[in-house]
């Protein structure tokens, strides 16, 4: 048995986003024959839509390949991890199913933001770093430079790394010799009790829920009853198999292999990822560490469009928990917006990939209202309460202050930008607090700013002032006190709870105008008046006004055509479907979001 | 015994005006030949004596354009093929630069007693925006021989939101008219996509009126009508002494109508069908009527939508009738709209106010069945 053990080899990829992680996959996989050329698609581990069309790495993928070397056949798990900030809570799970890791630096780009932060958590979970260099195609690909930044940043050995061309195909079988030789083999024990570690989960619906696991120590077969140790709940094996990447039944799984299990798992929360599985019979005593629970930063509140729809939605945000832990969600309901939920997400691409799913995968209308963070509201009885929800601040006079989220900031910007990033910076309220050159054309600039002004489209406003290149990566480091109010928007004298927000106060008048002028624009023209005033704490800072319509078609209905009236009544009906009754106000479903959207003369 | 209306679409023209999107155009005599044999046999297709006539309805394109003999032929064929109520009111849409004393004394005698008489604007600069080739002098004589060849009954048609008009030169052509005709459409006029007007106005060449003013200019126009006894029965249509037009009313009223010719329309028995718009496929292929029978939730919709455009409103007891007890279902929205003055409950009825039919598709929404 140990001779098995030899001979596997449990790695990852990891880099930065858009360095070629799922390309070197796919070509790794073709190398070693795994799926036929017929099946081969692009980009073949990331299965949902969504991936290949953003060309992002969203899930955890695993696959089994095997590879000859020497005369010895060797099994090579792989685990597609995702690049982007968000998704570190995701990468963290798949490193600790592996010993080793592949991380992959772009040629021309050199070492980036994710590249350090999942090098740092790779070597945190004791792996074996492979660094690999890609796009050696590219005509601005410098090897040497990108060998020495990987010495000097990153510390890491990289005089022999192989420098390949996933896309072309280029040096990847130095790549599978030196997964085999350099990654060790797992360790385990067969006789042990099983300790076999979830990582990912999935629903299906035939065989239940589906545990992703590694097992450690022992073995698993059909007919085996496992015991799930944190949930404490018992079932009977039913499938184990391993992942080609499709799922293919095995008769075993032993320590050391990835795989999964299915047992009739009917409830969905049984199959928490990071929980260690044992054999009901022969328990092992400790529990795998398993993962930290993460904790959402950014919040917003989802409705269905049609509130008929609201168990659905429920389903889906189930269903989509069941394999992303880190979404968080709690019923809540709105005088605007009915019932929906308040939803904590790790980032803002986060949140867009999980309302984006909800949409295609489960086919749902939904709203989404404008982000917002967690704050500590100090009331002045000594209570502490946590506000992720605007329109659930204590009045003012209750408060005695407010803390809000604060995050370290790294910034990554060739240096003729430092300007353009240390303005916008303190624009949104950064502090600075160090600036080093990483070398001649790479600066990074530490900043401590809160976390609220990270998600108002800070991102989107780094990338216009550099061009594109700058990048960064933060993590949220505690909470601050800061002078914040709730920003209030009255629609026909009523406030609409769902475009309340938390702002600063210097920032207030200036977002009340703005979001006052843009709901002019949103809102359409009704049957009367609409007065749009922005509030803090009952005073009026801005107000504009919708006119009430004067007319809309008074189409001519000649020689009897009612058809063509018709059509026009039925566009009519469906844009008011898409309308959310406020009062006797109607919205559009995109207001609630579109106030976040800033203009260009921002 | 079913009473219903009759509609004949004439799709020929002598000239086609800058913003009109209608099935018609200027074709050959030996085109238009082919077309009246054919739409004789539509109508013998569809005669049955017991369906009982109220109305007829000469539309298109320019009916007064051709010659008479078709037209006498045509209403005789139906008389032939159906019955005639005694009170029937017969209509011929006719433009001024076509009517001639011989048509008008040949329409006389076929019993037409009604005409619609395309005026569209008594300014002259206003026509010529339009690709109108009358003018002022000749649609005022047009209408004075109709009256001498003793129509009584005539509509005229009147545009808003031509081109460089001004509420004077509306006022002015109205007041004109009002002396001399019985019945008024007043049409916003829409630029409808793929005319030339159209395409004008994108290449910035003429200026529209903008909507607001459109719409202050048609508000002005219902109040001063109203002062000259003309009431407004319909959205459009405003008549002098109750002269309604019978078969325009019946539209909103969801009467039965056939419609014979070229893209007309038919409502017949809660079955909706109509013919193709491509004039030669009209002529050359067989009578295929798909009809398409309205669902209850549809004539609801349809009733609401209709009725709503008149100043009789929608009958609470008919829509109970059709399983819509709007009072109930509707609560909210109607004590919404009455009490902001859109509009009023009135024996039985539903009725939208005179100032607030420029937002009448809203009103609509609002009451439709969820």
């Amino acid at each position: 048995m140990t001779e098995k053990l030899k001979n596997i080899r449990n790695f990852c990829i990891i880099a930065h986003i858009d360095h070629g992680k799922s390309t070197l996959a796919d070509r790794l996989i073709e190398k070693t024959g795994t799926v036929s050329s017929r099946e081969m698609s692009d980009r073949i581990l990331d299965s949902m839509d969504l991936e290949r069309e953003r060309g992002i790495t969203i899930k955890l993928t695993p696959t089994r390949m095997f590879y000859t070397l020497n005369g010895e056949e060797y099994i090579l798990n792989l685990i597609d991890t995702p690049g982007h900030v968000d998704f570190t809570y995701e990468v963290s799970r798949s490193l600790a199913a592996c010993e080793g890791a592949i991380l992959i630096v772009d040629a021309s780009q050199g070492v980036e933001a994710q590249t350090i932060a999942n090098t740092y958590l790779a070597i945190d979970n004791n792996l074996e770093i492979l660094p690999v260099i890609n796009k050696i195609d590219l005509p601005s690909a410098d090897v040497e430079k990108c060998r020495k930044e990987i010495e000097d940043v990153l510390g890491i050995y990289a005089e022999d790394c192989p420098a390949i061309s996933a896309k072309d195909g280029i040096n990847i079988d130095e790549v599978l010799k030196q997964i085999v030789e350099k990654i060790p083999a797992p360790r385990g024990e067969i006789e042990a009790p099983l300790k076999a570690l979830i990582f990912d989960s999935l629903y299906d619906n035939f065989k239940g829920a589906i545990c992703f696991v590694r097992i450690f120590d022992g073995k698993v077969k059909v007919g085996d009853k496992i015991k799930m140790m944190k949930v404490d709940k018992t079932y009977e094996v039913t499938e184990v198999g391993v992942f080609t990447p499709k799922m293919q039944p095995k008769e075993i799984l032993c320590c050391g292999d990835v795989g999964y299990i299915c047992a009739s798992i009917k409830n969905l929360s049984d199959t928490k990822v990071g929980d260690t599985i044992t054999n009901a019979d022969n328990p092992t005593k400790e529990p795998l560490p398993g993962y930290k629970d993460v904790q959402p930063v950014v919040f917003s509140g989802i409705f269905p469009v049609d509130g008929a729809k609201y168990q659905d939605l429920k389903d889906a945000l189930e269903k989509l928990k069941l394999n992303d832990a880190s979404l968080k969600f709690s019923p809540e309901t709105s005088v605007a917006l009915g019932f929906g939920f308040r939803c904590g997400f790790l980032g803002l691409l986060h949140m867009e990939i999980i309302t984006e799913r909800l949409e295609r995968e489960f086919g749902l209308d939904i709203i989404t209202t404008a982000p917002s963070v967690s704050y500590n509201v100090y009331k002045t009885n000594g209570e502490m309460v946590e506000v992720s929800n605007p329109s659930m601040l204590p009045p003012p006079a209750e408060i005695e202050r407010i803390e809000e989220p604060m995050i370290k900031l790294d910034v990554y910007t060739p240096p003729n930008y430092v300007g353009a990033v240390m303005e916008l910076c303190q624009d949104k309220r950064g502090e600075f607090v160090d600036m080093q050159y990483l070398e001649k054309t790479r600066v990074v600039l530490k900043y401590h700013m809160p976390l609220a002004e990270m998600i108002y489209d800070f991102f989107d406003s780094l990338k216009s002032r550099t061009k594109g290149y700058a990048s960064l990566d933060y993590e949220v480091y505690g909470f601050a006190p800061s002078e914040l109010v709730r920003l209030d928007i009255m629609l026909n004298g009523e406030p609409c709870d769902a475009l309340s927000m938390i702002i600063h106060k210097d920032k207030a008048y200036a977002r009340g105008r703005q979001i006052a002028e843009k709901l002019k624009i949103i809102i359409p023209r009704q049957l009367f008046e609409v007065p749009i005033q922005a509030c803090i704490g009952g005073k009026i800072i801005a107000r504009e006004t919708v006119s009430a319509m004067r007319k809309d078609v008074l189409a001519k209905c000649y020689g009897g055509d009612i058809s063509r009236k018709r059509k026009l009544l039925e566009k009519q009906k469906a844009g008011k479907k898409r309308m959310r009754q406020f009062g006797s106000v109607e919205l559009p479903a995109e207001t609630f979001i579109s106030i976040l959207k800033t203009d260009d003369n921002d | 015994m079913i009473e219903t209306m009759i509609y004949v679409h004439i799709p020929f023209c002598d000239s086609k005006c800058l913003y009109c999107n209608f099935v018609s155009g200027i074709y050959s005599e030996e085109i238009k030949q082919q077309y009246f044999l054919k739409l004789n046999k539509e109508i013998e297709y569809n005669a049955n004596k017991k369906y009982i006539v109220t109305s007829i309805y000469i539309g298109g394109g320019t009916p007064s354009s051709i010659d008479s003999k078709y037209v006498v032929e045509l209403i005789n064929n139906i008389f032939t093929c159906f019955t005639i109520k005694d009170d029937v009111e017969i209509t011929i849409e006719a433009n001024p630069c076509s009517l001639t004393r011989e048509k008008l004394h040949d329409y006389k005698n076929c019993k037409i007693n009604r005409l619609s008489i395309g005026v569209q604007s008594l300014d002259n600069n206003c026509l010529k925006k339009i690709g109108r080739k009358h003018t002022r002098q000749k649609a005022l004589k047009a209408i004075n021989l109709a009256r001498q060849c003793g129509f009584n009954n005539i509509n005229a048609d009147v545009l808003i939101g031509i081109p460089n008009q001004t509420y004077h030169k509306l006022k002015s052509t109205i007041k004109t008219l009002l002396k001399k005709v019985s019945h008024i459409s007043a049409y916003m006029l829409i630029n409808e996509p793929n005319t030339p007007l159209t395409r004008m106005i994108a290449n910035n060449e003429v200026k529209v009126v903008d909507e607001d003013k459109c719409v202050s200019f048609y508000d002005k126009i219902v109040k001063y009508l109203n002062k000259k006894h003309f009431t407004r029965y319909e959205v459009s249509n405003f008549a002098k002494n109750d002269m309604i037009c019978k078969h325009n009313m019946g539209y909103w009223q969801c009467k039965n109508y056939l419609g014979f010719g070229v893209s007309s329309h038919s409502y017949f028995l809660g079955e909706r069908y109509y013919n193709t718009s491509n004039i030669l496929e009209y002529i050359h292929s067989e009578f295929n009527y798909e009809k398409h029978k309205l669902t209850n939730s549809e004539k609801i919709e349809e009733y609401l939508m209709l009725g709503l455009r008149t100043k009789y409103g929608v009958n609470i007891e008919k829509l109970r009738s059709l399983g819509f007890d709007i009072l109930t279902a509707k609560k909210t929205e109607l004590d919404m709209l009455a009490s902001n003055d859109f509009i009023q409950i009135l024996d039985g009825a539903i009725i939208v106010n005179n100032d607030k039919f420029g937002v009448l598709n809203q009103i609509i929404l609002k009451l439709l069945p969820n």
